[in-house]
């Protein structure tokens, strides 16, 4: 009877701290947003705890890597390895930032799963939705096959309202870039709170 | 009304339907075989578009993300000076006009009433959405729209409630003019940034005309069930109901607002064109 109750549980914990297979993103998923809304929602933890601990929580689920190189479109071609690492690093910093602010709003809202859906070969969108107070937002994590690994999936995107958060750094990364330097971008992501 | 019997059974017959073209007709009216991969397949009517190719996906074990995140080309922005200027205009009424009452008047109306208003407010301009859903041969969101506002207006107390969500399951399918035009395939326009209204552009502000016209809540067009006869009537409908509107989506803005590595303006454009392109795909 104990052995019944213990074995799942081992079996969530075992699972939880690698990358997710095709087929338990769903549930992988709704464990961790849950695990997350229990976080906000604890009003003994600092506003820091709660971002150190929603990071821990997700951190696993994304490829900062690839979500750096997608953001910096062509440019990333054109420069070095080091300045890549250091791109990596402030951006990922900033995705981070990003996303425990907005998490801090939402507070008193309610995230639903809607399901998956597969748009193409090796890419799964989970869709989920937050249920505010006068409407609702379709909040979707893109996730895509990584290659040469066997069944690995990360999250490469999130659409907010239809809205690719990698696209709108992309399209502004850009524009930055149209009539300033990679050097100045830099310096303006590591002074940006 | 024949025609319109008629009209109507091919709509519904032909609804979301596909066709597949096998034989190309020539100049001489002889039938010519087409090859099994040069076939195109249409959508009609479906709910993205009105006629819509529908691609097979090339069996490939792509990886690349190059076609997802394709650096596109500079659009024309003709408005982009006026813009601009538009942009930090409403900037600055937000955050020290609108923001701070909306703020006081949070503290003064708790949130269950100012929910009841949003949703009476959103009861009814029910006709907006029906019609447009109509117009988008889109006949079961149109009738769980006429489902909800059957249900609010009557057991919701004039729509103050949301019983129709709750105890029905009926959803809110929102649809207005400018997505009936991308439906059908107009372009979006240049931008333009509208005076407190915020972003838009050519094809949503004929839209927006489309939808006051119809809109219980103006006093353009002499429709009967119009509620204010004056046009400072209709201002002030329209400024408490943004009031009350910015009173339960409190902070999202300043929030939203840190995502802009540098450039508010062309920031807050991408997000309302991608924005609305989900929109009028659904």
């Amino acid at each position: 009877m104990i052995m019944k109750l213990i074995l799942p549980l081992i079996l969530l914990f075992a699972t939880s701290s690698f990358a997710m297979t095709k087929v338990n993103i769903k549930t992988e998923m709704t464990n961790k947003i849950d695990k997350v809304l229990i976080v906000i929602k604890d009003s003994n933890l600092s506003k820091d705890e709660k971002a150190n601990e929603i990071i821990s929580l997700m951190n696993s689920a994304f490829d900062y890597t690839l979500m750096s190189r997608l953001s910096l479109g062509k440019t990333w071609k054109k420069i070095s390895k080091d300045e890549r690492i250091e791109f990596i690093k402030l951006f990922t910093q900033m995705l981070k930032i990003s996303y425990v602010d907005k998490l801090d709003l939402y507070t008193d809202e309610l995230v639903k799963i809607i399901g998956t859906e597969e748009p193409k070969r090796n890419r799964v969108i989970l869709k989920t939705q937050l249920v505010g107070k006068d409407a609702k937002h379709d909040i979707n994590y893109k996730f895509y096959k990584v290659k040469n690994a066997v069944d690995t999936w990360l999250i490469y995107d999130i659409d907010l309202i239809g809205v690719s958060i990698i696209k709108t750094y992309q399209s502004q990364f850009k524009g930055f870039l149209k009539d300033k330097t990679f050097q100045e971008l830099m310096v303006n992501l590591k002074t940006k709170k | 009304m024949k025609n319109l019997i008629i009209f109507l059974f091919i709509i519904i017959t032909f609804n979301a339907c596909t066709v597949t073209s096998h034989y190309n007709v020539s100049e001489n009216l002889e039938f010519k075989y087409v090859n099994e991969k040069d076939r195109k397949t249409y959508e009609l009517f479906g709910k993205e578009q009105a006629i819509k190719e529908i691609k097979v996906d090339s069996v490939s074990d792509n990886d690349d993300f190059s076609d997802e995140y394709a650096d596109e080309k500079d659009d024309m922005d003709p408005f982009e000076p006026y813009n601009r200027v538009m942009t930090s205009f409403n900037d600055f009424m937000y955050i020290n006009l609108l923001n701070p009452i909306a703020k006081s008047y949070a503290t003064v109306v708790p949130q269950d009433a100012r929910v009841g208003i949003s949703n009476f407010i959103h009861n009814i301009t029910f006709p907006i959405r029906f019609a447009n859903n109509i117009l988008q041969f889109k006949f079961n969101y149109a009738a769980e729209e006429l489902g909800r506002f059957t249900v609010n207006s009557t057991i919701g107390i004039l729509g103050f409630m949301d019983p129709a969500k709750e105890s029905f399951n009926l959803e809110k399918r929102e649809e207005d003019f400018g997505q009936t035009l991308g439906y059908y395939g107009f372009g979006q326009g240049a931008h333009v940034v509208l005076p407190i209204y915020g972003p838009s552009n050519l094809r949503d502000i004929l839209g927006l005309i489309g939808d006051n016209y119809i809109n219980p809540l103006t006093d353009v067009s002499s429709i009967d069930y119009k509620i204010p006869d004056r046009p400072e009537k209709t201002l002030g409908i329209t400024i408490f109901s943004t009031l009350n509107k910015t009173s339960l989506n409190l902070g999202k803005y300043e929030n939203l607002k840190k995502d802009a590595i540098d450039d508010l303006y062309p920031f807050l454009k991408d997000i309302y064109t991608q924005n609305r392109e989900k929109m009028i795909k659904e």
